[in-house]
């Protein structure tokens, strides 16, 4: 222990007990959205507390346990590749997006698909009637994957996607035409967001049950490691807990927890954990208001992943021991009302991401409150990125916070918190079965409820809603809607494409699907080729999922409620 | 009013979003009333089918992906087909504009995604008494 330090630290408290009083708030009621007591002051001795080691808990960037950076330079090369989260309602509006993007710098076209998409489900079938191209782009066959990317080099931007259920379908139709454009499949980048497990808990997008769900996650992984070496198909996401207003730390955890599942699964399949450690990236949140938490998160994540990937799953390449992040901003830390506060809120939350050394950030459009975003506000927040990297001095020095006694505190603080939840759901058999047990679902109920009522209470502030506030209603001047008549467009696209195809070698396609689906999960009876095959001759995602339906039948979650 | 307040929290079509679901189910039962939630995915059909069944006062709507104009008609068409007044409370994510042609074909009320709790608690109170004193006197 530093004694003198211990001493200085003593007579500072009691020499300035009076000036304390005169905190805004007690000393017990300064805590963190997550609950963890914040301190006045940290020093030294918060760190002996930790037994915090230098060499141990931070590394230099780019080494072992990879806290402060996976690279040695981190943003003194390229800062963070900028995604927005975008797809209008037909893939001809989506290319024109896209392409008008491109001007301003955007590096990903990062698809937002519709619900009947992500569901399987094709315009026309039965409950797709109001969501047709409603919510994003409607792309379920490989002619529609055409139409969006006509015009498009696959090689010079990063095709990122969020499929989940329908991953294996989108991946397929990802690789079919970038052979037919004849794009280097070696060099395709971009991340699928191939997480089925949360879409249980926390999005509901699922078609099939649990366990065929996860053969699907692994075949779509392991199929596209040899094809595509350089694309990230296991996303795997954090970010929908906080969308759902859980505490951070239960955002990392839920999200780890459903990674080893995945990463178990797949070790069981007889891969190499070194072969599916370079497909992972962990999709997180940033958010304005955890601005010290989320510094402290991610810092966090990169230590805990090293540690595990090294001592629990043994991995021995170094590369499979760094931790990937894609951050996005959390749509619900944008207000409706005074909705111009939301550049500010973004630019916040883009420092944050800089000084927690994500690779990728997605920022939101002040307006998205309002519905899809408009085109202006879709700009803005791709031009928020020059800003914070160009205009300021925040990529210069390697984790600019690194060695501060009060983040290294709280980054060990994370890294026990993360690590007992973990531990928590393992003692429950894992991910999967928190699932099924409801655990995850209940503890983020709680999160919620209790965050609504401090947010009633007056506890959480949000400008423009319950302080500041303002009597006359803002509104962008202009909200994107779809427009009703793409729905009738989007039925008659897909008839259209049943009408010119080769139905005979479709039904024989379809008819492998289904043999192959009835045979136990494993290498040998991946189902990539034969969904390959299957969307070259334009079969739609929604006969793909109805022969699989017949096989596997749909989930239906236990009431929990 | 000696009976509690039966509420069906409802999930339509195939929006994903439910914490605004779950939060308002745990309100309603912390303010004493009966919640029964659907889950999601649910058709219009389903929702008259368990509302009938499980006999409760109010369906709350719960709709984030702005497809309730297309399915608040059938919801409401469900019930007029069995014959049945229900009151109807929509909430969620409701573009402004919507909410008067809402309320014309028969939505009680439209609830945001910044209505406090305890707000759409009163309105229920109040929706399921005047509902209950108008059933005593036929």
């Amino acid at each position: 222990m530093d004694k003198e330090l211990e001493k200085a630290f003593s007579a500072w408290k009691e020499r300035y007990k009076e000036e304390f009083k005169k905190e805004r708030k007690p000393e017990a009621e300064f805590l963190s959205e997550a609950g963890i007591p914040f301190k006045r002051v940290y020093t030294p001795l918060d760190l002996e507390e930790k037994n915090f080691n230098y060499i141990n808990d931070l590394g230099l960037p780019g080494d072992f346990p990879y806290t402060r950076g996976r690279t040695p330079i981190e943003f003194r090369g390229e800062p963070w590749a900028q995604s927005l989260y975008s797809g209008y309602g037909s893939p001809a509006e989506s290319n024109a997006l896209w392409k008008e993007a491109f001007k301003t710098g955007v590096e990903t076209i990062y698809i937002a698909y519709d619900l009947p998409t992500q569901l399987g489900l094709d315009p026309g079938q039965p409950m797709t009637h109001g969501e047709v191209g409603r919510i994003g782009v409607s792309m379920t066959t490989q002619r529609d994957w055409e139409v969006a990317f006509d015009g498009i080099d696959m090689n010079r931007v990063r095709i990122s996607h969020v499929p989940n259920a329908v991953a294996a379908f989108q991946m397929a139709n990802l690789i079919c035409l970038a052979e037919k454009k004849g794009a280097n499949l070696n060099r395709l980048q971009g991340h699928c967001h191939n997480d089925i497990l949360k879409e249980y808990t926390v999005r509901g997008n699922y078609i099939f049950p649990p366990d065929p769900s996860m053969r699907l996650t692994i075949d779509v992984v392991s199929y596209c490691r040899k094809v595509l070496p350089q694309y990230l198909t296991l996303s795997v996401t954090g970010l929908h807990f906080s969308e759902a207003q859980s505490t951070t730390i239960h955002e990392a955890a839920f999200m780890l927890a459903d990674l080893f599942c995945y990463l178990e699964e797949a070790l069981k399949r007889g891969l190499d954990i070194d072969d599916i450690a370079p497909c992972v990236e962990l999709s997180t949140q940033i958010d304005h208001y955890t601005f010290f938490e989320e510094i402290a998160k991610h810092r966090a994540i990169r230590r805990l992943y090293a540690r595990v990937m090294k001592e629990r799953f043994n991995a021995k390449k170094p590369e499979s021991l760094k931790a990937r992040i894609g951050a996005s901003q959390g749509g619900n830390s944008l207000q409706k009302k005074q909705y111009l506060n939301n550049i500010g809120r973004t630019a916040v939350a883009a420092v944050a991401a800089t000084l927690a050394g994500v690779e990728r950030l997605s920022i939101r459009p002040y307006d998205e409150q309002y519905g899809i975003p408009t085109k202006e506000a879709m700009m803005t927040a791709t031009r928020l990125k020059y800003v914070v990297t160009k205009e300021t001095d925040l990529l210069d020095t390697v984790d600019p916070l690194g060695g501060s006694y009060f983040i290294e505190w709280l980054t060990s603080e994370f890294e026990e918190r993360i690590s007992r939840e973990i531990a928590t759901i393992e003692q429950q058999g894992g991910a999967l079965k928190c699932v099924e047990n409801g655990y995850i679902k209940q503890m983020l109920i709680q999160d919620a409820y209790a965050w609504q009522k401090d947010f009633e209470s007056g506890k959480k502030i949000r400008v423009g809603n319950n302080y500041a506030t303002t009597e006359e209603q803002e509104k962008p001047t202009r909200v994107y809607r779809t427009d009703p008549k793409v729905e009738q467009e989007r039925i008659d696209a897909v008839q259209d494409v049943k009408r010119w195809r080769n139905n005979e070698k479709v039904k024989k396609c379809l008819d492998e699907i289904k043999r192959v689906a009835a045979l136990p999960a494993s290498e040998e009876n991946n189902l990539m080729p034969y969904i390959m095959e299957a969307v070259k001759c334009y079969a739609t995602n929604g006969e793909v999922a109805g022969v699989l339906k017949e096989v596997w039948g749909e989930y239906s979650p236990a009431s929990i409620f | 009013m000696n009976r509690k307040i039966r509420v069906l929290m409802a999930k339509v079509g195939l929006d994903g979003h439910d914490r605004g679901a779950l939060v308002i189910t745990m309100a309603l039962r912390d303010a004493g009333m009966e919640v029964i939630y659907t889950g999601l995915h649910q058709s219009p059909a389903q929702i008259a089918r368990i509302a009938i069944q499980e006999a409760v006062d109010v369906v709350g709507i719960s709709s984030l992906v702005d497809a309730h104009m297309t399915f608040i008609p059938q919801v409401l068409k469900e019930f007029k087909k069995l014959n049945i007044e229900m009151p109807i409370i929509l909430g969620g994510f409701i573009q402004p504009e919507d909410i008067k042609e809402l309320k014309d074909i028969g939505v009680n009320e439209v609830f945001g995604i910044n209505t406090r709790l305890d707000e759409i608690v009163e309105y229920i109170k109040n929706l399921a008494a005047r509902k209950q004193d108008s059933s005593l006197t036929y």
